[in-house]
């Protein structure tokens, strides 16, 4: 009796480790699902990232990931709640627990990650200083801009950048410096320099302020590299690993050819077994994380893959028309990337 | 009669007197055409009014279509188009009764005024916030000049009735009240509002343990009624030391206690002297609730900021900041005339 009971409870005891082994607990899953919908920080207005259109709905390519997750954990893209954070205050709402996550185009450094007690779990957009010109001009790389001129704010990173950046390669471009930002942009569209510089994502908005914006185009191939992507507290690994899944989702779908308008079908019919454990068809790998099979599923069907969330936000089917350069898929000559669905 | 001839005459002769008179004031007219006229084509003339979108926008003036198409935003924020009779009526609530103080009878301004002040402000926070059988809404959703509003007199409500005790505080012969007025005030009349703002938004939930969760808005608001409290503690210590000492000592001479004495005497004469610098402090308060942006509350400024993001929209800065500042020049000129006509009152 004696040794049964203890085997028994060795057995019992076995199981359970092997099950928490399985799944850890995440205090952050429990408390969203307690509340019913997911805490998202997001930026307080950057035009195509993160806004409040004329109906007050958030909307934007690091809002549409906040809603992807949302449809990943609670099954409905709507239920997540906004919180703008202003430049100040977004490590101290996030260190706090006062967010889930943030999802707020800040770039990843080491310095960042190895000291604020944050993580960074993948880049959702691959952000880098570049250079608008004009269409007419016949300029494809910044190594075109050789002779040209080239407005900037004085002291500013972007005017310390560039300049190193010519120098190492021996080009004469002459920087023309000025107070401010808006003072250089304008100096630009008046015709006093060929060439303006700052982050794609600033110029794609700034162009949109230009006297004819279709006159201008943006290079592609940005001089810097500032990859950005949805931020999460220390610990709590299972919450990460949602996070960093959900992403990788959205990017793996496009690169299957799964969008909102397909992902029935392709549930239902699709032979690809990358496909099948996207969307929970086999596999069981939402489960594994503590989520409903369905969890990939429900976030393409509502939201949409990487691609149809970057053209309706960003991209060449909203305002501000910006092509999809290095976050195009690495199989397209871009820099987007997941590791696979196995 | 008379004295309008005289001053036409004396006017004439101010700007016309001389011919060196005549040529400056020529040039200072011309001056004051050179800015004034591009100002109003800009806002008036040349400006869009209908319209939709800013493809309507094909003047060279302001494109007032974007004001229009936000208009809700700037003036409730994010709050549920369905829900907003809400503030409507407690900004209503809060005129009448404003109202109702100023036109009643002398004998009865006072009990008025006092159940305005117990039943309000509950009221306004009710309405607004929810519950109790409405529909409750976090202060995350509101915004524009009905917040803007809300952290003014939220924020005054906390800062006149502190303001007064700390001043009196100040004056006090009680060794521990002087003290603890005089740190109190010191303290919030140091740190810079923005400081405080941060911290109150920032630090108190590191240190608190979770769960107990004071409201964003609130922690401001109490923030920023503080800093002004003690300002406008200053202001009414002004008034209480331009009183001649008699009028107290004649007070307590009559059998008055320290408190009818400081209430029926005293008050009513200090803060009628103090009433411009108070004046001041709530204009300064009206436009240093804009300081709530840093913590991401979306008052009127805010959200004229947060609007210039909408990529349909980019490029509006001009009439974002034209329109918001208009508003917030109209309230505050609408709080000078109203100090102005209690200064005239008996």
């Amino acid at each position: 009796m004696k040794t049964f009971v203890l085997a028994a409870a060795l057995f019992a005891a076995g199981t359970l480790a092997a099950s928490a082994q399985q799944l850890a607990p995440s205090p952050t899953l429990d408390a969203i699902k307690a509340r019913g919908h997911l805490e998202c920080g997001v930026h307080l207005g950057l035009p195509g990232f993160s806004f409040a259109n004329d109906k007050g709905e958030w909307t934007g390519l690091d809002v549409d990931y906040c809603k992807a997750l949302a449809a990943a954990v609670l099954g409905d893209a709507t239920k997540v709640k906004f919180t703008p954070t202003s430049v100040q205050q977004r490590w101290p709402i996030l260190q706090s627990g006062q967010v889930d996550l943030l999802s707020r185009n800040s770039t990843i450094t080491f310095s960042r990650n190895a000291t604020l007690g944050l993580n960074f779990q993948g880049i959702n957009f691959y952000e880098g200083q570049t250079f608008i010109v004009r269409k007419k001009a016949n300029v494809k790389s910044a190594e075109d801009l050789d002779g040209a001129s080239v407005c900037v704010a004085a002291g500013s990173t972007e005017e310390k950048n560039a300049a190193d950046w010519f120098r190492e390669r021996n080009l004469k471009v002459t920087i023309t410096n000025f107070q401010k930002n808006d003072d250089a942009i304008t100096a630009y569209d008046s015709g006093r320099c060929d060439a303006y510089t700052a982050g794609v994502g600033a110029l794609a908005g700034q162009r949109a302020k230009l006297k004819v914006p279709d006159d201008h185009t943006i290079l592609t191939k940005p001089i810097s590299n500032d990859p950005q992507g949805p931020v999460t507290r220390y610990g709590d690994e299972r919450w990460q690993l949602i996070v960093r899944w959900v992403l990788n989702g959205t990017i793996a779908a496009e690169m299957l050819g799964v969008t909102s308008k397909n992902v029935d079908e392709m549930k239902a019919n699709s032979k690809n077994t990358e496909v099948r454990r996207l969307l929970g068809a086999e596999g069981g790998f939402g489960a594994m994380m503590g989520l409903p099979d369905d969890w990939m599923y429900k976030a393409i069907k509502q939201v949409g893959n990487y691609g149809e969330s970057y053209e309706r936000t960003v991209g060449l089917a909203s305002p501000l028309k910006l092509e999809r350069g290095q976050n195009q898929l690495w199989t397209k000559g871009g820099l987007l990337f997941t590791p696979p669905f196995q | 009669m008379r004295a309008a001839a005289t001053l036409r005459t004396s006017w004439r002769e101010r700007l016309f007197g001389t011919p060196t008179i005549t040529v400056v004031t020529l040039l200072l007219a011309a001056a004051i055409a050179w800015v004034a006229v591009p100002i109003i084509r800009w806002t008036l003339i040349d400006a869009t009014w209908s319209g939709q979108t800013r493809n309507d926008c094909t003047g060279t003036g302001a494109c007032w279509v974007f004001v229009k198409a936000r208009f809700s935003q700037f003036m409730y924020g994010f709050y549920p188009a369905e829900e907003r009779w809400r503030p409507n009526l407690a900004g209503l609530a809060f005129a009448l009764s404003g109202a109702a103080i100023v036109f009643a009878p002398q004998r009865l301004k006072l009990r008025l005024g006092l159940a305005a002040l117990v039943i309000l402000p509950p009221l306004g926070v009710w309405l607004l916030a929810g519950g109790f059988g409405l529909r409750a809404i976090e202060t995350r959703e509101w915004g524009g000049l009905m917040l803007t509003v809300f952290i003014s007199i939220y924020a005054s409500l906390i800062a006149i009735p502190l303001g007064i005790l700390l001043a009196l505080g100040r004056q006090s012969e009680l060794k521990i009240i002087k003290l603890i007025s005089v740190l109190f005030i010191e303290f919030w009349r140091g740190v810079p509002i923005i400081a405080v703002i941060f911290l109150a938004s920032l630090l108190l939930p590191l240190i608190m343990p979770s769960g107990i969760g004071v409201d964003r808005l609130a922690r401001a608001v109490i923030g920023l009624g503080f800093c002004i409290a003690a300002y406008m503690a200053e202001a009414v210590r002004g008034g209480l030391q331009a009183l001649p000492k008699g009028q107290r000592e004649a007070a307590t001479a009559l059998g008055l206690s320290y408190w009818k004495a400081t209430w029926f005497i005293i008050l009513p004469q200090a803060l009628r002297i103090s009433l411009p610098a108070i004046t001041n402090e709530f204009i300064a308060l009206v436009k240093n609730t804009t300081l709530v942006l840093v913590v991401s509350i979306l008052d009127l400024l805010g959200i004229a900021q947060a609007s210039l993001a909408d990529p349909n929209w980019v490029g509006m800065n001009m009439e974002a900041y034209v329109f918001s500042g208009g508003l917030y020049w109209l309230i505050c000129f609408a709080l000078s005339r109203w100090s102005k006509s209690l200064e005239r009152q008996r």
